[in-house]
């Protein structure tokens, strides 16, 4: 914060002067950990487990948009249990009709169908177990769930004999697909803009001694066994072709198609992407010390002017997410920009991911960097530790926005705060309007999560499955906004350091492992060797809310006045005449106030006339705490949290007191100056229709 | 061409011989918009006292307590916000105008639910859309009395002439801008059905630069509109001062068919001084996002910026209207 006289604001405006601007662009190698950790660390496993292996072979036709498809699954049963019963999610039957989950569901990625259009399916037309048992599954097949009868997202098939602990199944599939309208779900069509994704029939993981493979939700992301991919696509000629992994093969075919083959081992998903209308850029990281990585870049022709800074943002990500957890281990890496009216943005999938921009983008509102360095960072958390997203979001993207966050602060600077104006509201995948920046209006990190805490914190308690909180609000606040507000206060807490080194164990302990909250626990306990555990007793488990207050009365000290004993007698102190006192010296009482439920212990700075402070430590426990001091100074300011470690606390702006009251009415003549000018030049503009 | 700047020229030269009309004018809205600023100072002051943020707003924008004091906000002070900084407040404005935020609410539509993930550009209070009409009403009433003065090619104001103008012609006044308002009523009601097929061809275009142009150019066209009944009630107006008319309907009838006549000379005086004034905008979107206003004496340079600001604007205004009864004179 800048003081500036009146003298020097009127030299600022005679001369016009260029104000700084915070450092934009790459971001650099300064503020990030070195990658050599000073302490142990984990082994990184070199591969995944490799349960669900998946060979594929599908066919789109972009003009009646179906997929028809092929696909072997082998997959290991590496549970202590023989299984008979085999669950396999059918996405897009969340499309089918207005019965799915999705479509009975809310927020922003509930299927809303309304054309004929909209609708999208998945249909098995066969279902074999191949081997020496070789059999025929299609009569066995039965849809829905005793939760949602009517859902048919998830399909089971009974085989007459069980699949032995650490043997092999074999399953060949043969499915048709309607792919739905891109305005509908992550997947869809758009003209010749086709986003495919959770599109084959996947099978549901065997975890923690039973099937996991719920319904597709409104609001709840995935969850799959790593394995190896080989997909082969075919497609008219001439498309532009992203897809997981990395590009194997191409093959041109009579018919006037192309078959184009990606393989990616260690992956627990494969998507892609094609269109006629893609422009293709190329980059590589090469950061020293990080395995490189080629990046492709899919963008909209109109956005061409966004791709270096939709390039520069992956990279941020790739080497800041890399330092925090552990490198990006995949060679390649795909950014999607999406076609106009699809809603696939800002979303993620193995080494792919998609972003989001604006033709009018100004650089202050990070847009589209803030969204290519979340859904970048999923790779990391989403992709390579890939915890349950449907019971447990938050272990990813409260993680991934906690990074997001922190990312986009170090390497770009504060984002700037800006509207939208002329916003057609034309529904999803349509961002429209344009942008106006409000000059020197900068957005602190976490801002926009506490303004979701404040506004729906109490809904729900933070750690639930994803298809239980009552709203999709709550479910948007638990998974994302408070998450990364409480590890920001974990880190506050613990300090940056300390942080790095639980989040580097955890990341790499449980590459590939589907870890729970329970292990993150663990993990933190465990690097800071105290337990925790009632941290996230108040956080995490917990839908109670964080703010601490703050408040001072200075008195003038008392002088003795009455009666004292002195030497053996009663000795008589006359009031001071006409109000006088004696010598200065005040006596003042700071009240340190606990205004929510969430106890957390707090630092506070009192700062006296004289220029000294003392700084004072409070466990946050009971209600309030107060600290009295005597002296020849009174408080002028006092500051609870004053380094902001409590970055859950939801009202910030509350943490200081100051004795001065010439500040607020300065502050509320100068904004009540900028309304009344505002409202003049409204009232004008109005007598346009007079 | 040489005509239309002869008569803006015209008129320009006599909102400047009567430059103390536009002060009148800014009292006018200076009085008015302070109705609302003065308890707003209050009430901020009050939430802002013996806080931290206290010093980050009065040397720049807390944005943190802001959002959380907005969050508690109802009525007019629910406008204040970072929207207005720069050429922020204009932006908001015309959104405003366009989305049909006018005075008294009237022409407000139902809008579409935002489901782009953009926040929306908030509505407005009624407080303020009363302030509006209460505006518009005192601008009406002025303008008999402004179109006395400039009915007289070397004409110079006198308060006591104004009032008298203005009392003189206020009947008729108000009634020609009864027939604006219905007019703007019709365009915004026409405008309804023209948005929704706009923006059909907004959401299915292949690009957003197409859809871009769709949907902006709708909203142009609605300016566009908007303008054309501004000018036939401002002809209007002068129709009724200058021939003396009695009936604002005839003179209503009168202006479109001038206007019809007139056309491209009538819409190039609209096209200079909407030029003119975003030039003056950018003048000022310069200016604000150079300097910082802390103090009371940095206040006061603001104020008196802005009060300049305004008065160009109402200059503009004024200059228009009487360039409209040059022209009109003019006409053959």
């Amino acid at each position: 914060m800048r003081r500036r006289t009146p003298l020097a604001a009127l030299a600022g405006l005679a001369l016009l002067a260029a104000r700084q601007a915070p450092l934009r662009g790459e971001a650099p190698a300064t503020g990030l950990p070195p990658l050599e950790a000073p302490y142990p660390l984990p082994p990184l496993p070199a591969v995944s487990p490799r349960i669900a292996n998946y060979t594929i072979e599908a066919r789109l036709d972009p003009e009646k948009h179906t997929i028809e498809g092929t696909l072997v699954l082998d997959w290991r049963n590496s549970s202590s249990v023989a299984l008979q019963d085999f669950p396999f999610h059918l996405y897009w039957n969340a499309f089918q009709n207005n019965l799915s989950a999705s479509a009975r569901g809310g927020g922003r990625r509930a299927a809303r169908l309304r054309d004929e259009r909209d609708y999208g399916w998945t249909r098995v037309r066969g279902i074999r177990l191949l081997g020496e048992a070789e059999e025929d599954l299609l009569p066995t097949l039965r849809y829905g769930t005793s939760d949602d009868p009517d859902d048919r997202t998830v399909a089971q098939v009974r085989t007459s004999r069980p699949v032995a602990p650490g043997a092999t199944a074999r399953f060949r599939i043969e499915w048709s697909s309607q792919v739905p309208y891109g305005r509908i779900g992550r997947a869809g069509w758009v003209h010749d803009y086709h986003f495919v994704v959770q599109w084959f029939p996947k099978i549901g993981v065997y975890w923690k001694g039973a099937w996991n493979c719920h319904p597709f939700y409104a609001n709840t992301e995935f969850f799959a066994d790593f394995g190896v991919y080989d997909v082969s696509l075919t497609l008219p000629r001439g498309f532009v072709v992203g897809a997981t992994g990395r590009q194997t093969d191409k093959r041109e075919n009579p018919d006037g198609t192309e078959t184009l083959r990606f393989v990616q081992e260690d992956v627990h998903d494969f998507a892609w992407t094609a269109s006629r209308r893609f422009l293709e850029r190329k980059a590589r990281f090469d950061d020293p010390g990080y395995p490189p990585v080629d990046m492709r870049l899919l963008l909209q022709p109109e956005h061409a002017s966004l791709a270096e800074r939709y390039l520069a943002a992956a990279k941020i990500t790739l080497r800041s997410y890399g330092a925090w957890a552990a490198p990006y281990p995949y060679p390649s890496i795909t950014v999607v920009d999406p076609a106009w009216g699809s809603s696939s943005g800002g979303m993620e999938y193995p080494t792919l991911f998609t972003g989001g921009a604006n033709v009018l983008a100004p650089p202050a509102l990070q847009s589209p960097e803030g969204v290519t360095i979340h859904e970048a960072g999923h790779q990391f958390w989403y992709g390579l530790v890939a915890n349950n997203e449907f019971e447990e979001a938050w272990l990813d993207e409260g993680f991934n926005s906690y990074h997001t966050e922190k990312a986009a602060l170090l390497a770009l600077g504060p984002k700037g705060w800006g509207r939208r104006y002329f916003d057609p509201a034309l529904g999803r995948g349509a961002r429209g309007g344009i942008p106006v920046v409000a000059p020197g209006v900068w957005l602190a990190r976490g801002e926009d999560d506490r303004e979701g805490l404040r506004k729906d914190g109490r809904t729900d308690v933070m750690a639930r499955r994803g298809w239980e909180y009552r709203t999709p609000e709550a479910y948007r606040v638990n998974s994302y906004g408070k998450p990364a507000l409480v590890l920001q206060t974990l880190e506050g807490l613990v300090g940056d350091e300390t942080m790095t080194r639980i989040l580097r164990t955890y990341a790499r302990r449980f590459r590939f492992a589907h870890p729970t909250t329970q292990d993150f626990i663990a993990t933190v306990n465990e690097v800071t060797d105290k337990d925790w555990r009632w941290f996230f007793d108040e956080t995490f488990f917990s839908s109670n809310l964080c703010d601490y207050g703050i408040s001072v009365e200075n008195r003038e000290a008392r002088v003795l006045e009455g009666f004292a004993e002195k030497g053996g007698r009663m000795e008589w102190h006359a009031p001071a005449r006409d109000g006088k006192k004696g010598a200065a010296s005040w006596e003042s009482e700071v009240s340190v106030l606990r205004l929510g439920e969430v106890r957390l212990p707090v630092e506070v700075l009192v700062e006296f006339a004289d220029g000294t402070t003392r700084s004072e430590t409070w466990d946050g426990r009971e209600r309030w705490a107060r600290f009295r001091y005597a002296g020849p100074a009174r408080v002028v300011r006092a500051t609870v949290d004053p380094d902001g470690k409590i970055a859950l606390d939801l009202k910030p702006a509350n943490n200081a007191w100051i004795e001065e009251t010439g500040p607020a009415r300065r502050a509320a003549t100068k904004w009540a100056s900028r309304f009344l000018f505002w409202l003049q030049n409204l009232l004008e503009l109005q007598l346009l229709v007079g | 061409m040489s005509a239309i700047l002869g008569a803006l020229g015209e008129g320009f030269a006599a909102a400047w011989r009567n430059r103390g009309l536009a002060v009148v004018v800014v009292l006018v809205s200076l009085g008015l918009a302070a109705v609302v600023a003065a308890p707003l100072a209050v009430s901020v002051a009050h939430d802002l006292e013996h806080t931290g943020s206290s010093v980050e707003m009065m040397y720049g924008f807390d944005h943190g307590w802001w959002k959380e004091w907005s969050e508690r906000q109802t009525g007019p002070s629910a406008a204040l916000g970072p929207d207005l900084l720069g050429v922020g407040f204009a932006a908001k404005n015309l959104d405003l105008l366009l989305r049909g935020h006018l005075p008294l609410g009237l022409f407000t539509g139902p809008r579409e639910a935002a489901d782009s993930g953009n926040e929306p550009a908030p509505g407005i209070d009624p407080v303020i859309l009363g302030l509006g009409a209460l505006y518009l009403l005192a601008q009406t009433f002025l303008t008999g009395g402004l179109l006395g003065v400039f009915r007289e090619p070397a004409g110079r104001w006198t308060f006591r002439g104004l009032v008298h103008g203005s009392g003189f012609y206020a009947g008729r006044m108000l009634r020609v801008m009864l027939l604006a308002l219905l007019g703007a009523g019709i365009v915004f009601a026409l405008h309804a059905p023209v948005a929704r097929w706009a923006n059909a061809h907004a959401r299915e275009a292949v690009s957003e630069t197409t859809a871009l142009a769709w949907y902006l150019g709708h909203y142009a066209l609605l300016l566009l509109a908007l303008v054309l009944v501004h000018m036939v009630s401002s002809f209007a107006k002068v129709i009724v001062v200058v021939e003396e008319r009695s009936s604002a309907l005839l003179a209503v009838v009168s202006s479109l068919g001038f206007c019809r006549r007139r056309l491209g000379r009538a819409l190039a005086q609209y096209a200079v001084v909407a030029a003119l004034g975003a030039l003056l905008l950018l003048t000022w979107g310069s200016i604000d996002g150079r300097f910082e206003v802390t103090g009371y004496k940095s206040q006061i340079l603001f104020l008196a910026l802005a009060q300049v600001f305004v008065l160009g604007r109402v200059g503009l205004r004024l200059a228009l209207l009487a360039g409209q009864v040059a022209l009109y004179r003019r006409a053959p």
